[in-house]
C-alpha cells in the first residue's frame, strides 16, 4: 500500500488494537489494483476500507453478502458501534462529543493546514496556530485527547503525530528548507509542552509502536517530497 | 430530567439549518438565538464560541437568556458535531439507525457532503471550480442516495437529510437566478444538467426533500437571495 494511505490505515489498526478486536488484514498494491477489489469491494478504489459480515472467504475473494464501509473516520465510528463498552467513544453525549470535536479538529487543522505546509503550501505561522489550537482541547496531564480512556480521537490523531515528528526530526518536505527543523524547535518550547507530552505518550504506546515503521515511512517521505518551495 | 439547550443561529447559514432542520425533526425542545453578524455581540466569542460562528449550542446548566450565556452549560460547536450529539440525546428519533451498517452509511454519506458539496460544489460558486467538476460532485453523492426513497438512507429522516437539505435548497437559487462567482450563464446551464435524465434521482430526492414541513418552517428563499447578491460580487471570466 502507498505510504500515504498507510496513515489512514494506521488509525483504523489502532482502535482495533485498543478494543481488542478481530480482525483480518489484506494489503492491496495500489499499483496494480486487482479487479475484484474495485468491483466487489470499492468501486473509489480507495483503501483503507473495511468488509463487515457475510460468510467467511478469503480476503482476496469477497462476497457480495458483506458490508463494505470506507473512510477512516466513517470506519472509526463503526468500530466504536460495534464495541460500546471499549471506550473507543465514552457513554456521555457530552464527551461523545468533545471527542468528535476533537476529530474535527485534526481534519481541519492536522490533515487540513499542518498537511498543506508539509505540502509547501501553507505558512509556518498558520501551522502554530494550528498546532495550538489542538492543543487548547488537550486536558492538562491527561494520558489522553478526552476522558479517561483511549478513544477515536487519540486513534486518529496519533499517526499524524508520528509524521510530524519524522518532519521536525529530518527536516523533509516541501516547504522551504530549514522550516521542518523550526517547527520542531517551537514544539520544543515552553508554549507546547502539553501538546509534546500528548504526543510522546501516544507514540509511546505499545499498540502504536507494533504497527509504525518509521523507516518506511522516512523513505516514502524522501521520495515523496522532492520539490521544496524557494 | 431535560437539560435546556440553546441554539445560536442565522437564518443564512446553511450550517447552523442543518441543526435546526434534526431539532425540529427529532421534535426536541429549544430556544433558539439569532446572532448578528454585522454586530457580532462580543459575548457570544467569549461565552459561546471562541471561533465565533454559528451554529453553536449551549446544553445544560441553569435556564438564562440566551444572550447571558451561563459559564455552567456545555458549550457545543461544529455543525456535524452537533448532528451527532443529537442523534445522541434523542436515540429513538431515528436520527440515526440504530444498526451500525446503516450507521455507518449515513456518516459516509456526510462525508461525501463535505467533500463533494461543501468542498468541490462551494470551489465552483466561488469561481475557483469546473462545472464539470461540480457535476462530478453531485453525481457522486446521487449514487449514495437509494432509488425512489424519501431519504438519503433508509426508511427514516436522519441527519445525513438534515445536513444535505440547506445547501440544496441555495443550490436551486443558483440554477435559478445564475448568481454566484462562476463564469456567467453557469449556473443556468448546471440547472439544465441537472434537469436531464442522468439526475433523475437526485432532483427527486431534492424536491422531496424541501418539501418537508420542518424545511419550509426554517427556511426563507429571499433573505437567501438577498444574501447571495451581497457576497456574489466577483465573477471570473
Amino acid at each position: 500500500m502507498s505510504e500515504q494511505l498507510t496513515l489512514y490505515l494506521h488509525k483504523i489498526q489502532l482502535a482495533l488494537a485498543e478494543a481488542n478486536a478481530p480482525y483480518k488484514a489484506y494489503q492491496v498494491d495500489l499499483r496494480n489494483k486487482p479487479e475484484w477489489f474495485t468491483s466487489k469491494v470499492n468501486p473509489v478504489g480507495q483503501v483503507p476500507v473495511l468488509t463487515y459480515g457475510g460468510p467467511n472467504v478469503n480476503p482476496d475473494d469477497p462476497s457480495s453478502l458483506s458490508a463494505k464501509i470506507a473512510e477512516s473516520n466513517v470506519i472509526l465510528e463503526f468500530l466504536a458501534d460495534l464495541y460500546p463498552d471499549s471506550g473507543l467513544l465514552p457513554k456521555d453525549p457530552v464527551l461523545r462529543a468533545k471527542v468528535r470535536f476533537f476529530i474535527d479538529a485534526t481534519i481541519k487543522h492536522i490533515e487540513g493546514t499542518y498537511l498543506a505546509f508539509v505540502q509547501g503550501n501553507e505558512s509556518f505561522d498558520n501551522v502554530l496556530k494550528a498546532i495550538e489550537f489542538i492543543q487548547e482541547l488537550l486536558e492538562e496531564g491527561s494520558d489522553f485527547a478526552v476522558g479517561e480512556h483511549y478513544t477515536i480521537a487519540d486513534a486518529c490523531i496519533s499517526p499524524h503525530l508520528a509524521r510530524l515528528k519524522i518532519v521536525t526530526e529530518t527536516g523533509i518536505g516541501n516547504f522551504p528548507a530549514g522550516m521542518g527543523y523550526k517547527l520542531g524547535e517551537e514544539l520544543e518550547g515552553l508554549k507546547f509542552a502539553k501538546f509534546r507530552k500528548y504526543a510522546q505518550r501516544m507514540l509511546g504506546r505499545p499498540g502504536f509502536k507494533q504497527i509504525h515503521d518509521e523507516e518506511a515511512v522516512i523513505g516514502y517521505f524522501k521520495r515523496r517530497f522532492t520539490n521544496r518551495i524557494q | 430530567m431535560s437539560e435546556q439547550l440553546t441554539l445560536y443561529f442565522h437564518k443564512i447559514s446553511p450550517f447552523s439549518q442543518k441543526v435546526e432542520l434534526a431539532l425540529i425533526e427529532a421534535n426536541a425542545p429549544y430556544s433558539a438565538y439569532q446572532v448578528d453578524f454585522r454586530n457580532k455581540p462580543e459575548w457570544f466569542t467569549s461565552k459561546v464560541n471562541r471561533v465565533g460562528q454559528v451554529p453553536a449550542v449551549t446544553y445544560g446548566g441553569p435556564n438564562v437568556n440566551p444572550d447571558d450565556p451561563s459559564p455552567l452549560s456545555t458549550k457545543i460547536a461544529e455543525s456535524n458535531v452537533i448532528l451527532e450529539f443529537l442523534a445522541d440525546l434523542y436515540p429513538d428519533s431515528g436520527l440515526l439507525p440504530k444498526d451500525p451498517v446503516l450507521r455507518a452509511k449515513v456518516r459516509f454519506f456526510i462525508n461525501a457532503i463535505t467533500r463533494h458539496v461543501e468542498g468541490t460544489y462551494f470551489d465552483f460558486l466561488r469561481g475557483n471550480e469546473s462545472l464539470d467538476n461540480a457535476l462530478k460532485a453531485i453525481e457522486f453523492i446521487q449514487e449514495l442516495l437509494e432509488e425512489g426513497s424519501d431519504f438519503a438512507i433508509g426508511n427514516h429522516y436522519t441527519i445525513a437529510d438534515a445536513c444535505i437539505s440547506p445547501h440544496l435548497a441555495r443550490l436551486k437559487i443558483v440554477t435559478e437566478t445564475d448568481m454566484g462567482n462562476f463564469p456567467v450563464g453557469t449556473g443556468y446551464k448546471l440547472g439544465e444538467e441537472l434537469k436531464g435524465p442522468k439526475f433523475a434521482k437526485f432532483k427527486k430526492y431534492a424536491e422531496r426533500i424541501l418539501d418537508r414541513p420542518s424545511f419550509k418552517k426554517i427556511y426563507d428563499e429571499e433573505i437567501i437571495i438577498g444574501y447571495f447578491k451581497r457576497i456574489f460580487t466577483d465573477r471570473v471570466q
